[in-house]
């Protein structure tokens, strides 16, 4: 049994359709929805957290039916909202109290303690809200939603709006979780936190999944790495498993390759064995952000460039 | 259960660590209660302390009610309202924890006004006439904190529902039977009082510091309340799901 299993998963709000039907299992593990503010992220968070009803299709969270069995499905799921909602006329520890007496989680105040304990707020837990920052705000959320020891999480923009550090931070406890056998399921736009922390990436456009897989995956699906070497001497071209040459101009030779990482020394002996010296290599991975435009990007291209209107709005800025 | 205790302790909390609230909410009933309740010249009674005091406290209860209509809709404007409806809590204890509390703050700022008005003249009463004033209190309490968290809801905005608070809480005081009997006042004011509903609690409060035991009044206290607490559950059902 998955963690959560979606079927044409949809939402409308009027005529628009906010989540087109959404098939997606996640279990232990980190999975990210990707994309575009708009794109229906939140909505689909919202309807398998029970706090919006689908349109059409069904989804299950631990084994139960999100419209049928909403309070089954509450008891098995912790939800942190994108905007943060903790009381600042309270301490740290009462805000965790609160949401343990409302769990009603057993032995509560070991219990709290505990929880903050792993968020390293226990040295903070007395003070008021007030005086915290956003980053130890954060931390106080994921220490309420864990009171209960919930089996899926899921956290809609966890890092937004906190610094460097305090992302990172939220990453490794978000990380720690998962090891210990959670489900995490997060919402973001930050491509790179997406490649580097989660184990599954889907990136959502206009309420559909338009790619999906590990960000590996992703990144090796979509697009080639682009390896450019500058050498001296007569090039012959060498013969690489996995590299294929793409042309010459000047002094420098470009290839792809499937992994670029791996094949650069491989390809510095080859070049070096057939008789030219390789003066310099230089290697472009593509990032998420590229897999990301040319997912989205596709479904944009029907628009077009607009001649016209480019030439009214030129004219009407002098 | 536990859900409805739990939601108004953290209400409660909130509350008594807002100092400066906590006393600005018992100025304006205060200051009724000694600047007009002992000054102002009246002929139709004796004791006009005794005559206004019933209609100050549900004047107090009132503007607790209006002010804390404001916060469930804070909730959810804030995105703590999302945070709650995602737990197993019984989502229905949200709506009743946030009235009790309304009410039972209104409670304690009414029993603040009534210690002040016996400090500065109002007669004594009996344990059971008390606790019937506490009664009425109470149903007047809900019937307020339930419209007002109704409003709030369905305005969705807090600037509007600060004007629409703004708008209705004189007119309602002073058009009910707060400040004089039916029989001193104009007879097309004395019309509208005896339509308002906060005559129907001060009517009922002045009943039982007379000795008696207002059965009719209390049961359209009920009857409002209840329609209006139907209303707002609806409401409530609407916005959560």
């Amino acid at each position: 049994m998955n963690a959560i299993e979606t079927t044409n998963l949809t939402k409308y709000y009027d005529s628009l359709c906010a989540v087109d039907h959404l098939t997606l299992s996640v279990n232990n593990e980190i999975f990210a929805l990707l994309g575009p503010n708009g794109s229906g992220k939140t909505t689909s968070v919202l309807m398998l957290t029970t706090l919006l009803n689908p349109n059409e299709g069904s989804a299950m969270v631990c084994g139960h039916d999100i419209t049928r069995e909403g309070e089954e499905v509450r008891k098995k799921l912790s939800y942190v909202p994108q905007d943060m909602a903790v009381d600042i006329k309270l301490t740290g520890r009462e805000n965790v109290r609160f949401f343990a007496d409302l769990y009603g989680v057993p032995h509560a105040g070991d219990r709290v303690d505990e929880v903050l304990a792993v968020m390293e707020l226990n040295d903070r837990a007395d003070d008021l809200i007030r005086t915290y920052s956003g980053g130890m705000r954060r931390r106080l959320e994921l220490a309420q939603a864990l009171v209960h020891e919930p089996s899926v999480l899921f956290l809609d923009e966890p890092t937004i709006g906190l610094d460097v550090a305090a992302r990172k931070k939220i990453w490794e406890h978000i990380q720690a979780l998962r090891k210990k056998g959670m489900t995490i399921f997060v919402t973001t736009h930050y491509m790179d936190e997406a490649d580097q922390f989660c184990d599954r990436v889907g990136i959502i456009s206009k309420g559909r999944i338009a790619a999906l897989g590990t960000p590996v995956e992703l990144k090796a699906r979509l697009m080639k790495d682009v390896i450019t070497a500058r050498i001296e001497g007569t090039f012959i071209p060498p013969a690489v498993d996995g590299v294929s040459f793409v042309g010459q101009s000047g002094d420098e030779v470009s290839f792809t390759a499937e992994n670029g990482r791996e094949a650069l020394p491989l390809l510095a002996d080859a070049l070096g064995k057939s008789g030219c010296s390789v003066r310099a290599l230089s290697l472009r991975e593509p990032t998420l952000d590229d897999v990301f435009l040319q997912a989205v990007g596709q479904q944009e291209e029907p628009h077009g460039f607009e001649d016209g209107k480019f030439r009214i709005m030129l004219r009407r800025r002098k | 259960m536990r859900g409805i205790i739990t939601y108004m302790k953290r209400d409660f909390l909130k509350w008594t660590r807002g100092k400066v609230a906590v006393i600005s909410a018992l100025v304006m009933p205060a200051a009724w209660l000694v600047f007009v309740g002992l000054a102002l010249p009246v002929k139709f009674t004796g004791n006009y302390l005794d005559f206004i005091t019933p209609g100050i406290l549900v004047m107090t209860m009132l503007s607790a009610g209006l002010s804390g209509g404001a916060l469930l809709m804070f909730d959810k404007i804030l995105g703590f309202l999302n945070k709650f409806l995602a737990l197993p809590t019984p989502r229905g204890s949200i709506l009743v924890g946030k009235i009790l509390f309304i009410t039972g703050r209104g409670l304690v700022q009414t029993t603040i006004i009534l210690v002040i008005a016996l400090l500065i003249g109002a007669t004594l009463l009996s344990p059971v006439q008390y606790a019937l004033t506490y009664l009425v209190l109470f149903l007047f309490g809900v019937l307020i904190s339930a419209f007002a968290t109704t409003i709030a809801l369905y305005l969705d905005d807090h600037d509007s529902y600060s004007a629409f608070n703004t708008m209705i809480s004189l007119p309602l005081f002073f058009t009910s039977s707060a400040l004089m009997p039916y029989g001193v006042m104009p007879a097309w004011l004395a019309t509208i009082a005896h339509f308002n509903p906060l005559s129907f609690a001060i009517d009922s409060v002045r009943d039982v510091t007379a000795g008696g035991f207002p059965t009719l009044p209390i049961l359209v206290l009920l009857v409002l309340t209840s329609v209006v607490l139907a209303v707002c559950v609806q409401v409530f059902r609407r916005v959560t799901v």
